[in-house]
């Protein structure tokens, strides 16, 4: 039984056709997928069944029923959304941002002794471990995930749309995550599930859509089509190449850490370091400790001891201006909090880490700058209408171009960190950055790689470090044991 | 369907140019229903009436581009105006007096900066408190009498005077808000206030010194505020204790309705002038009208929500995609 469907949904942004006449329908008890690159309109579509905006032109049926105007309030008991964005408030606790909406309350008074009992069965039920009366905001990414999964699930809804689950959850979380879809689907919800995982997606679902440029290309099954038919129909050509490799030579070390400790941040006895041409990865769970040891040498610390070898000199961090100024830069994992600014122009956030170059007392040369950014935008295929569009107008994967284009220009960079820089993004743009950091590397530089998408890091990096709980456990040169590495990874 | 995709158009009309069209129905209102209003030496009028609020907001619009916000600035502008009274009456060299009053903006405006990034105090309660000693300072300076007497020419002149058909207040406010207009727009320290303002985290992680372009922009408040301060001086040849407490309120609006000119809701000093003109030109129909203060602060308050609901509105949607 189809109990929900969409007839020619339609959505427009200012300039932008997001989604443009998708007819799609669920089952009841079935996973569907949605597959497609960034920008293709997975989140639109799934965001206007959500009821979060509404469509421009369309109907959408619900147990054979048109809905019109509609809002997530009126839904909330019947379709559950699992957002990209953990919409959960951080100073609340864990319990608190369970119940939010769903109180129990006598006479204004919240019960809380009967709160508890409930949370603590409801998150049993679904194997989740998560410490009721902990501040949302010290949990972990993963953590916090878990939470808004359950968050939604304690609505028991009928359906439940989820917009990549488990982008930010470790390997033991995706695990419990497993089981809980299996669950679900025993007891007959229906699930419409996007994610950028191919595998996952192929694992789970019973049907697969996929989406591009707005339009739906096809509808299958999932056990008639493989990865490859799947990254077939999300681009228009081949890839003949998911991971690309260049001939490059790898030099001297130009960046070496020496018996580096930071009490606060609980690390200890750090030994690491980089050749000139080599891309080095970085591999470890989620909160193991890899993004806080590359911030903390980018930015520095006054609790920081031991020593750096940056370029055959001592490199003492001071603060990112100081170290973009000495040849390091980083790309953030969080794009949109870290990475760029999403209420300026394209233009101005390329132009921002070179405006003391591009400007003469002060005053910028808007002639050198709009070259400068039109250069980037097409070496880097930055799909825009404007470079003066803001930049949250933009795609996730559009958006880590310019996080990472804005580095690009006169200055000499010798050490490059990239932080998860394909999490969340199309496989066509994964490709294009990865072809990036080869370059980068083939040119001199040294890249230091984080990834927690093992295919990506195997497949691109020199050589390897595995970081266990703020250590580093391993050191690994190709061919890489896979085996071993998830089990120092993953080693208590 | 089509009637869906016109109501959306006529929307976002509405968002950007929703404040210039108020400024304009509230021109027409007042050209058919006050009488005199139109008249090219009341325009003058009205320029110069509000030069002061202005050029004071402007510098507080400043201070919202870095993100902050400065409760002190009426307070900076009568410690100024009152020193450049007192020391011009005192018989000291008037260049010397208005220099001397004029750093008082700069110096508590760094003040202001410097506890709010180094110590990180909430800007909030800094100028709060900031602002209540400037105030004191004032009443401890003045004993609480205003000061009135011969001042020289020279400096009534600037509040006074005019340059061809242009006073001159109106002339140091154009200068200010395209020198402002300019900086923002056309220079790296606008750039750098901007992305601070926008971002902090990622500004910092691109390598500015976001501290810095904090503190510059409470310089600038306060250096904005210290400026109206000596011209209120200049134009009434005397100072008051009290004289510049009413610019918090009109300069926050001032500068809030500004941020919706362009529809995005950011700071810029040209909108702020938009902001000006508006709060300007109710003042001044209203007062022709003959309408009680009380009305025209209702009126006001209805703007401001009405202007800024728009651009909220329009913000709203961004936060949902």
């Amino acid at each position: 039984m189809i109990i929900l469907k969409t007839e020619n949904l339609s959505k427009e942004f200012p300039g932008v056709l997001a989604l443009d006449n998708v007819n799609f329908d669920l089952e009841e008890g079935e996973i569907h997928g949605i597959v497609g690159e960034n920008g293709a309109g997975k989140s639109t579509l799934v965001k206007i069944l959500a009821g979060v905006f509404p469509p421009t032109r369309g109907k959408i049926y619900l147990y054979g029923k048109e809905l019109h105007s509609h809002s997530p309030r009126e839904l909330i008991n019947i379709i559950g959304f699992v957002d990209q964005e953990r919409e959960l408030i951080p100073s609340f606790t864990v319990i608190e941002n369970l119940f939010l909406g769903n109180e129990i309350v006598q006479g204004g008074f919240l019960k809380n002794r009967e709160l508890q009992e409930k949370a603590k069965t409801f998150l049993k039920n679904y194997n989740v471990n998560l410490d009721l009366l902990a501040l949302t905001r010290n949990l972990s990414p993963g953590q916090q995930q878990m939470l808004t999964i359950m968050k939604v699930l304690f609505r028991k809804p009928k359906i439940i749309i989820f917009d990549e689950p488990t982008a930010s959850l470790s390997v033991k979380e995706i695990e419990i995550f497993n089981r809980l879809i299996e669950e679900l689907r025993a007891s007959k919800v229906s699930i419409i599930y996007i994610s950028h995982r191919l595998s996952e997606v192929l694992s789970f679902a019973n049907r697969i859509t996929v989406l591009r440029n707005g339009k739906k290309v096809v509808t299958v099954r999932a056990n008639e089509v493989s990865e490859k038919d799947l990254i077939r129909y999300m681009i228009a050509k081949d890839i003949h190449e998911q991971y690309p490799k260049i001939k490059k030579e790898i030099g001297d070390k130009i960046f070496e850490v020496k018996n580096y400790a930071n009490k606060k941040y609980g690390f200890n006895n750090i030994n690491f370091y980089i050749k000139s041409g080599e891309i080095v990865g970085f591999a470890g769970l989620v909160g193991s400790g890899r993004t806080e040891l590359a911030k903390l040498i980018f930015t520095g610390d006054r609790n920081s001891v031991g020593k750096i070898i940056f370029l055959s000199k001592e490199f003492i961090p001071k603060g990112p201006k100081d170290s973009i100024n000495k040849g390091i830069v980083m790309i953030p994992e969080k794009r949109r909090e870290e990475g760029i600014i999403l209420g300026m122009s394209v233009k101005d956030n390329l132009a921002l880490p070179y405006l003391d170059i591009l400007s003469i007392g002060g005053f910028l040369k808007e002639q050198a700058i709009n070259k400068r950014s039109l250069f980037l935008i097409n070496s880097f295929n930055i799909k825009l209408a404007s470079p003066l569009q803001l930049v949250y107008t933009l795609s996730g994967g559009n958006q880590q171009k310019v996080s990472v284009a804005k580095w690009l220009g006169e200055r000499k960079i010798n050490l490059w960190i990239f932080d998860e820089p394909t999490q969340g993004i199309d496989v066509e743009t994964k490709t294009e950055i990865y072809l990036f950091m080869e370059n980068l590397a083939k040119n001199g530089a040294g890249v230091w790689f984080i990834s927690s998408d093992l295919n990506e890091l195997l497949a691109i990096s020199d050589r390897i470090y595995v970081m266990n709980k703020h250590k580093i456990v391993g050191e690994f040169s190709p061919p890489y044991n896979r085996e071993m590495i998830l089990s120092k990874m993953l080693g208590g | 369907m089509i009637e869906r995709e016109a109501r959306f158009e006529f929307q976002n009309f509405f968002i950007r140019y929703g404040t210039i069209f108020a400024l304009f129905l509230i021109t027409v209102f007042f050209s058919m229903t006050a009488k005199g209003f139109v008249e090219i030496a009341n325009i003058l009028n009205i320029l110069r009436q509000i030069s002061l609020l202005t050029i004071i907001s402007e510098g507080f619009t400043m201070c919202l581009l870095i993100g902050e916000i400065d409760l002190s600035f009426a307070q900076i502008a009568s410690l100024a105006s009152v020193i450049s009274a007192d020391l011009m009456l005192k018989g000291w060299n008037p260049l010397i007096s208005v220099l001397l009053s004029l750093s008082v903006g700069p110096l508590i405006g760094l003040g202001n900066g410097v506890l709010v990034t180094k110590i990180g105090i909430p800007a909030l309660i800094t100028t709060l408190a900031t602002g209540m000693i400037t105030g004191g300072t004032v009443y401890m300076y003045t004993k609480g009498i205003s000061l009135y007497g011969n001042m020289p020419m020279s400096f009534l002149n600037i509040g006074r005077g005019n340059i061809g058909p242009l006073p001159i207040l109106v002339l140091i406010m154009f200068l200010f808000v395209s020198l402002l207009q300019i900086v923002v727009n056309k220079t790296k320290f606008g750039k750098y206030m901007r992305a601070t303002g926008e971002n902090p985290i990622a500004a910092w992680l691109a390598g500015i010194n976001i501290e810095s372009y904090k503190r510059l922009g409470f310089i600038l408040s306060g250096s904005g505020a210290a400026i109206t301060g000596v011209l209120l001086t200049a134009r009434l040849g005397a100072a008051s204790p009290e004289g510049a407490t009413g610019f918090l309120m009109d300069g926050f609006a001032t500068a809030l309705l500004g941020q919706t000119v362009f529809g995005i809701g950011k700071p810029t000093p040209f909108g702020t002038f938009i902001g000006a003109l508006i709060v300007g030109t109710l003042n001044n129909g209203m007062t022709l009208l003959g309408a009680p203060y009380y009305i025209q602060d209702i009126t006001k308050g209805i703007i401001i929500i009405l202007s800024v609901s728009a651009t909220s509105l329009q913000k709203k949607k961004i936060e949902r995609r």
